[in-house]
């Protein structure tokens, strides 16, 4: 074997190239042998000849030179990297092996940060960053309407028309109506979300069918026979998949001819199975009715925040020359990716930054062990430095051991991510994450891969300078002693101050949310949820062609179930409450002054119910009665208001007696109906909005929605326990209804999920965090009473109390820990105010909530630190003193 | 010359490479042309061969190249040989011997053990 | 225990010509005679062996017949022809040259 060469004195590659030298000398060669020929006497001619013919092919020999250098220097070079990587690796794992506890604790340390990172953003990559699956979805916006009271609300026809017709910042704009409703003509009649689409809307949203055709320009017409086109997935799943379309009938409100079916993937909006020419819907020339969704596409290099203002600037001379039939100011722009994110994307945000808070603290944490075990090898680095180890060797020697842990650390953090990830699916809210959740992709490989470069920089980096910056001979003289020194402490002391403000920050955002939580936990529903079972009772068109057939059969059923065991009462509303906020309807109180925006009094919103809602739904009644069977069709017509809407049309008075009726729409024109009780205020929508003013008429009196109702039965026992049963009674009256229930109370706490999904999150962040700091804290001041040993010993041999040294120990350690915790608070403050949004009840830097996190730091701190000061008091002082 | 000049045998040339380069430093072409003046001309190296087996040489770490100026104010490429070059002659010298002692034996051997 | 040291491409020829210049042997014997011979100093590879043999045929150095060896196994013997003496002559004056040619290079002194 032979000897390794001794390392170049240049860089390989300032080096003569390899070429040019090969050429020049075998090019002196002949050189040197055609002059001595010529100087026996050849002429150059022959000379030259004769050389290169001794010499052999130039251009071979020439070639294999160069083979044999270059494959050498290359495979040197590598073998030189390699080798020292090899070596540096091996020796890492030498070290590491040789602290298994210290290698332990860091890799898991790691793992959490890493982990909970890696899983908080494989959910954002599913949720936020995954591209929408449509066609250039950036371009892709929302348009609302802004309302005078500032809200967005849909468009009313002509508005849509108008914008239409005079925006440029659009390549089109899409008008459509999504419902969910009973479907028959497919296998088995099912509830199936239809969108009524206007002709823009397949050329917008660029969608091909990819069999049949879509509806054609002449079937966007009122009073043209009805087309739809269904989705891949219905058709594969109802439709079995068929070719022919041709007499595939589909019955709704309407008798659709299916003509096409649409690629697979596409399901705008809310995974949408079936659509349909909206003109179907008729027209309705209101300028006030907001019936129509819309959609548009952005020219290419548009922003929403262009369009938005070019359609405000349209608005204008629209409402001048409008009013009263008008109540918009201007136009809401919104790409529709931060719609379809859904509620998530704020939380998640913030989830985001609070795990990268987390592996902060974790790094923190390692650098400050890393630094201690950095203090214990000083004389080890100290040695290998005198025998001749470069500075720039020792870092990258002590940052390969960083490295390692940090890819121990990824590697168990991507186990970590899944299961944590698992968790997470089933903590958040049903239908915020897609189903297929969010899948361990490249993206989130890349990004914990990334982390773990970020970490071990962050942890490494420093601890190594520090490490090798060790001046050998001090080191070697004072031995491990060289730790106490002032610098080393103070940085110590500054990690120590992070990790504790970290996790001040993260404890004050938790706390704001678990207040935010009880707080809402604590809200008056004004109905009481415990033992109510609902289910949607959705009477196809089809099946129930006049609206009186639906009052029928909602009377048979309440009727049956008048009777029927473990129900208390039973009754049936169009609209549950938390089921969402509709815009309100206007309304006409007798005896006011009409708005100037029309011949209405005011805005409510409108509800129909059965006798017995109320006392099903456990919403008190707080004056007058509550409908009962006489007031039916033909009987004089009553209302029930909440108290809100008593309290804001009759301040002051009693509302019962009082008259007023719905404007505009079911009925607007029928005599005034006569308020006959009064009920709580109920949430429409979320439980954490104002409870916005309502009322309801009888369902026998009010007929226009009755093929739509919510079945609510109040049970005696488990409200569960009762579906079978009224599954049965619903089926003995219509068998093919599509049912399923939901008890209240999981109604209740799905409308809050999202919120415990954030705070149960960040809480676990937090605990980590607080978890890691006191280990911090722990790790350090023990370590600086160990050093510290003989200086302590000395100060008590001299006389100091062991309790005041104590003291001192500690005092020092509560300095650096107060440091932190007014840091922490100060970005506390700043930080939670993005949090604003997510809060209920409490504002971002709430004082009371700081105080507590303080004081809870505080309290951890001082333990974490007193075990270990304990000990520096019971030093003795002539074996410290000894032990050097 | 009373018989054609021999091709060098593989493995020779590196040998005569090194102790050429044990007297001193040298240039390629000093090289070629010693060798073949001190064998008699009886072993024929084509001269371009020489070349590879520097380089193959100098990779091993056995030689060491640098640019010089000849006493004839040439620039030339001059090859020295290193502590490790010198080690490795010293072997192939011994290895060269014991061969040659060992074909020379079996050359001379009388018949022995033969079946006749 | 000095190593045993590969032989030159060429030398093997000589030596097996030679091996077989005492009488007919078979493949193994020559093996045998070769190590034997050299104080074990040559390792002899048998394929680098048994392709030297079937060169020595084609050319018409050595003659083959199946015969049966010393124990009484059945083994090819191989022997020499008068091309075959006459190539011996030829290589062992050609070896005896390039000895000396070497020699001369590793005995010289330091050119002046």
């Amino acid at each position: 074997m032979t000897r390794r060469r001794p390392p170049d004195p240049l860089p390989l590659s300032t080096q003569k190239p390899v070429d040019e030298d090969v050429q020049r000398e075998l090019a002196q060669h002949i050189e040197f042998r055609t002059e001595e020929l010529m100087a026996e006497g050849w002429t150059a001619e022959a000379a030259r000849a004769e050389a290169l013919r001794a010499f052999g092919d130039v251009a071979t020999i020439a070639d294999e030179c160069r083979e044999i250098t270059v494959r050498d220097r290359r495979s040197r070079r590598r073998d030189e990297w390699f080798g020292a990587l090899i070596h540096d690796v091996r020796f890492a794992f030498r070290i590491l092996r040789r602290s298994p506890a210290f290698t332990l604790g860091a890799v898991l340390t790691l793992a959490l940060g890493i982990g909970a990172n890696t899983a908080i953003f494989s959910v954002v990559n599913g949720v936020l960053l995954r591209p929408l699956p449509y066609d250039h979805p950036e371009q892709l916006v929302r348009v609302f309407e802004t309302s005078e009271r500032g809200g967005a609300s849909d468009l009313a026809e002509p508005n849509f028309d108008d914008w239409r017709a005079q925006a440029r910042s659009f390549d089109g704009m899409a008008a459509y109506g999504s419902d969910v409703g009973t479907l028959l003509g497919a296998d088995i009649p099912s509830r199936v979300r239809s969108t009524a689409v206007s002709a823009d809307f397949f050329r917008l949203m660029r969608v091909q069918p990819v069999m049949g055709r879509l509806p054609a320009p002449d079937e966007f017409a009122v009073g043209a026979p009805p087309v739809a086109v269904v989705s891949y997935r219905f058709w594969q799943d109802r439709l079995g998949g068929t070719r022919d379309l041709a007499d595939r009938r589909l019955r709704s409100e309407y008798d659709f001819q299916v003509v096409g079916v649409l690629p697979q993937g596409f399901g705008f909006p809310d995974e949408s199975d079936l659509w349909f020419p909206i003109e179907l819907f008729g027209r309705n020339e209101s300028r006030t009715a907001h019936n129509y969704s819309a959609v548009a596409r952005l020219k290419p290099g548009l922003t929403p925040l262009d369009a938005d203002r070019e359609l405000d600037a349209l608005t204008e001379p629209m409402r001048a020359q409008y009013l009263p039939d008008f109540d918009a100011v201007g136009a809401t722009v919104i790409p529709l990716r931060e719609l379809e994110a859904g509620p998530l994307r704020e939380p998640l945000f913030l989830l985001l930054g609070a795990s990268g808070l987390l592996l902060l603290a974790a790094c923190t944490n390692l650098a400050s062990s890393m630094l201690v075990r950095g203090s214990a090898r000083a004389h080890e680095l100290a040695i290998r430095a005198a025998i001749g180890a470069g500075r720039g060797r020792l870092v990258r020697q002590v940052f390969t051991e960083s490295m390692l842990i940090a890819l121990l650390g990824c590697a168990a953090g991507l186990v970590v991510a899944q299961v944590v990830e698992r968790g997470l699916l089933l903590l958040a809210p049903a239908g915020m994450v897609p189903i297929e959740g969010a899948p361990f992709d490249l993206r989130v490989l890349g990004f914990s891969l990334l982390l773990t470069l970020l970490t071990a920089a962050l942890f490494g980096l420093l601890p190594a300078m520090r490490m090798s910056g060790v001046r050998p001979a001090t080191a070697m003289r004072e031995g491990t002693r060289h730790s106490g020194s002032r610098k080393s402490r103070r940085l110590w002391s500054t990690l120590v101050a992070v990790e504790v403000a970290l996790a001040v920050m993260l404890l004050c955002g938790s706390g704001l949310l678990l207040r935010s939580f009880a707080a809402i936990t604590r809200i008056d529903p004004g109905f009481r949820a415990e033992g109510v079972i609902t289910a949607l009772l959705d009477l196809p068109d089809a099946g129930y062609p006049d609206v009186q057939q639906a009052v029928a059969f909602h009377d048979r059923l309440l009727a049956a179930l008048a009777d029927a065991p473990g129900v208390v009462a039973a009754g049936v509303t169009n609209q549950l409450p938390l089921e969402g906020n509709q815009p309100s309807g206007a309304i006409q109180v007798e005896g006011k002054p009409t708005l100037p925006a029309g011949p209405f009094t005011g805005y409510a919103i409108y509800r129909t119910a059965s006798p017995r809602y109320f006392e099903a739904m456990g919403i008190p009644l707080l004056a007058g009665r509550p409908f009962n069977d006489r007031d039916r069709a033909g009987a004089p017509r009553v209302v029930i208001v909440t108290k809100g809407l008593a309290e804001r049309e009759w301040p002051g008075e009693d509302p019962i007696g009082k008259h007023f009726r719905v404007y505009g729409m079911d009925g607007g024109e029928e005599p005034y109906g006569t308020v006959i009780g009064v009920v709580a205020d109920i949430p429409q929508g979320a439980i954490t909005d104002a409870r916005r003013e309502a009322y309801w008429y009888p369902y026998s009196q009010n007929p226009y929605r009755t093929r739509s109702m919510k079945l609510v039965v109040r049970t005696a026992g488990d409200p569960a326990a009762l579906a079978p049963m009224l599954s049965k009674m619903v089926h003995d009256i219509d068998p093919t209804l599509p049912l399923e229930f939901r008890t209240m109370e999981e109604r209740l706490a799905s409308t809050i999920a999202d919120r415990r999904f954030t705070m149960v999150v960040l809480a676990s962040f937090a605990v980590v965090a607080l978890l890691l700091a006191a280990l911090g804290i722990y790790g350090v001041v023990s370590y600086t009473v160990a050093q510290r040993t003989r200086e302590i010993g000395i100060r008590i041999a001299l006389g100091a109390e062991p309790t005041r040294v104590q003291r001192l120990v500690q005092g020092g350690a509560m300095a650096v820990i107060g440091t932190g915790i007014v840091v922490g608070g100060v970005g506390a403050v700043v930080g939670t105010r993005v949090m604003r949004a997510l809060l209920y009840g409490v504002e971002p830097g709430d004082a009371a909530t700081f105080g507590v996190a303080v004081g809870l730091l505080l309290l951890v701190g001082f333990l974490a630190s007193w075990w270990p000061a304990r000990r520096s008091a019971g030093i003795d002082p002539v074996r410290a003193i000894q032990a050097e | 010359m009373a018989h054609p000049p021999m091709t060098l045998l593989k493995g020779t040339l590196d040998v005569l490479i090194l102790k050429t380069l044990g007297w001193g430093p040298s240039h390629g072409y000093a090289i070629s042309r010693w060798i073949q003046q001190s064998t008699g001309d009886e072993l024929q190296i084509e001269e371009g061969a020489l070349y590879p087996a520097l380089r193959r040489l100098e990779e091993k770490g056995l030689l060491e190249s640098a640019w010089q100026t000849t006493p004839t104010g040439r620039e030339a490429k001059v090859y020295t040989l290193t502590a490790a070059g010198r080690r490795q002659l010293k072997a192939e010298v011994t290895a060269w011997s014991r061969y040659v002692s060992a074909m020379t034996r079996a050359l001379e051997a009388r018949p022995t053990g033969a079946i006749a | 225990m000095p190593d045993e040291l590969d032989l030159l491409q060429g030398t093997l020829d000589v030596l097996v010509l030679r091996a077989l210049s005492h009488g007919p042997r078979h493949g193994y014997a020559i093996a045998q005679w070769i190590q034997d011979n050299s104080d074990g100093t040559f390792r002899i590879l048998d394929g680098a062996l048994y392709t030297s043999l079937h060169r020595m045929e084609e050319k018409g150095w050595a003659e083959a017949e199946w015969g049966t060896s010393e124990r009484g196994k059945r083994a090819r013997f191989y022997e020499l022809t008068p091309a075959g003496r006459a190539e011996l002559q030829l290589r062992t004056t050609r070896w005896e040259r390039y000895v000396n040619a070497v020699a001369h290079v590793m005995a010289a002194p330091a050119p002046a």
